[in-house]
Formats: C-alpha cells, structure tokens, sequence
C-alpha cells in the first residue's frame, strides 16, 4: 500500500469521527477487511498502544500508520490525526451560526449515538482474539468498569493491566 | 474573526507555542482536562482568549471531525494569533506524543521475544478491549435521559445490528444516522 492510500484512508476514517476512538469502526473496515493489512491482534495492540502515550486519544492511528509501512506509515497516521482540526477554522468564520441550528445538532448527536453502536458492534471480533483466557477477560472488565466510574487518564489503567500481566506471568 | 485580547498585548508565536505544548503535553485526564487547563491559564490568567473566544471554539471542536482537543487547540490558537498559532498549537499538541506512540508501537515487535514483555503486552490488550466497552458507552450515556433514550437505543442498535450482521459499511451507518436525526429530532 503507498503511503498516499495510507494517508487517504486514515484520513477518511479520522474525517468521519467525532472523537479520537470514534475512527476505530472505519479504520477496522479499511485495513482489516477490506484491505488485509493489519490483524485483529495489531489493531488490538495499535489501540493499546495509543492508550498508553500521553496526549489526544485517536492517536492510536499513529500505530496503525506504523504497523502497515514503519515510520513513514506512522508518520501518515499523524498527518492524518492533525490534517481534520483545521476544518474547526473555517467553521469559526463561516458556519458557526448554522451549527446552532437544531436539525443541524440532532443530526450530529444522531451520528454520536451511532458511533457507540458501531465501536461495540467492532469491538466484538478484537474482543475474541484478545480475551482467551480468566486473566484477560478479568483485565478486560476491571479496565471497562473502573473507566465507566472513574473520568482517570487510561494511561493509568493501561499501565495497571501491564503489571498485572507482567505478575500473573512470573507467579504461574 | 481573531480575538481581541482582553487588557494585554498580543503574545509572541514563541509563547503560544510554549503554552499549548505544557498545557497538551503535560495535563493527565484526557481531552476535557486539557480543554479546561487551557481556559483557567489563556482565559483566566492571561486573559489572551476572551469568554466568547473560548467558549465558541469549544462548541465548534465538538463537531468539528478528528479528535476533539486538536480541533479545539486549533480554533483557540487560531483566535489568538492567526494561523499560524493554529498550526503551531496543533503540531505542539500532537507531534510528542506521535513520536511516543511510534516508539511504543515498534518496541512492541521487539519486545514479542520475551515471555514477560508479551504477556504484559496481553494484558494491555486487554484492557483496551475494556476500554473500548467504556468509550462506547460514555458516548451513549449522556443520551439515554427520559427525552432521548429511545432515539439513542433505535439508533445504536439498528447501527450495531447493521455493522454486525450487514454488508453495510461504517460511513453508510454514519450517514444513515445523519438523515434519521435530522428526520427524528433528537432534543439537546
């Protein structure tokens, strides 16, 4: 795949999301299905991965990027992450008295809705791959619900699941 | 149009870029967090941003496509010193911790040797799994209210059943989701 198609694609997936995770149903689609890039188990690993690191949350990209053509492909992924912000200037100066419309909203918060079903709808087959065992689906829950009750930075979580890992590893 | 500042000189390119990077780089708690550290030290403190600067470019990254805080970094540097703290804000906000993520991502090829480091790596996959259950539900939540629950369920289940059991790809669903909620008025 050319890093132009890369790119292309990202983009696409980051252009249709309203939210860093939001990409991730597009981004499955594109690279897993369609075009057989990546593994369920990579993309897994690209969202780990970019839970880990500090800053935006759709920077998982950047992984995806890198796992299909190495560092010109993660570069591509984070063109791809920053190129869409931009759109927020246009709409200061021209749209911002359309968005207040409210068929405009509803559709929006439509397409919000959506996401969510779509994101639990792809995350079932990453779910199969990666929960093969008590350890990983108790992993799986804890970081679901602990997320759901506590707004914490998932680089906490992420990095609580690591030593957890790491210590059912050296007691078996 | 730019933001006047409120009672001080317009800052350099240098100090907005040096702002933005602490701020984005430096904040644990994700978008929100960022996005509220901004306003107490650009609106509060240093007064570069007025009220009605930030609270625009706030509403506007919500809709605006890609992450949030990006579109948000953005709109606020854009208002403060055109686009070139625009670009100058974004690439401060992302490129550190793009050059983290590419880091982690191709020690993950190397640390699959060692039996420790993978099932480390596991159970971090794991909990993104997890995690992914949490975004998907933080994005419901806030919609399943008296007035909206029925839309939000008809919505997210038609969108799941259809991705799962479907040849329809996600941009169709989004798009499908659009012209429903401009049909079927979802209240704010």
């Amino acid at each position: 795949m050319s890093l132009l198609m890369l790119y292309l694609l990202l983009a696409k997936a980051t252009l249709t999301s309203f939210s860093g995770t939001t990409s991730f149903p597009v981004v499955r689609h594109d690279f897993v299905e369609h075009y057989h890039q990546l593994t369920d188990r990579q993309l897994n690993a690209a969202i780990a991965t970019g839970q880990a690191a500090p800053g935006p949350n759709g920077l998982y990209i950047v992984s995806v990027g890198y796992f299909v053509a190495g560092v010109p492909g993660g570069c591509a992924g984070l063109l791809a992450v920053i190129t869409p912000p931009f759109l927020i200037i246009p709409m200061l100066q021209f749209l911002g008295r359309w968005t207040d419309k409210p068929r405009i909203q509803s559709a929006l918060r439509a397409v919000t809705i959506a996401a969510a079903g779509l994101i639990l709808s792809t995350t079932l087959p990453l779910a199969r791959d990666a929960l093969n065992g008590p350890l990983p689906m108790t992993i799986a829950l804890a970081s679901f619900a602990f997320l759901l009750v506590k707004r914490t930075s998932s680089v906490f979580v992420i990095a609580a699941a690591a030593l957890a890992g790491l210590a059912a590893q050296l007691l078996s | 149009m730019l933001d006047e500042p409120v009672n001080v000189e317009r800052p350099t390119l240098y100090h907005v870029f040096l702002t933005y990077f602490r701020l984005a780089n430096l904040t644990f708690g994700g978008g929100d967090a960022i996005m509220a550290a901004i306003h107490t030290e650009l609106v509060t403190a240093r007064k570069w941003l007025s009220q009605e600067g930030y609270s625009i470019s706030y509403a506007l990254a919500r809709i605006t496509p890609g992450t949030n805080v990006l579109a948000f970094c953005a709109g606020s540097a854009w208002k403060i010193r055109g686009w070139p703290g625009a670009i100058a804000a974004v690439l401060v906000a992302s490129v550190p911790a793009g050059i983290v993520v590419i880091l982690l991502t191709a020690g993950y090829g190397a640390l699959q040797s060692s039996a420790s480091a993978r099932a480390a790596i596991a159970a971090m996959v794991a909990a993104s799994v997890g995690m992914m259950g949490t975004a998907a539900c933080n994005l419901l939540r806030p919609y399943l209210d008296r007035r909206r629950w029925a839309p939000a369920v008809v919505i997210a289940g038609i969108s799941f059943a259809l991705l799962q059991w479907s040849a329809m790809t996600p941009i169709r669903v989004l798009g499908l989701a659009a012209v429903t909620g401009i049909i079927w008025r979802i209240p704010e």
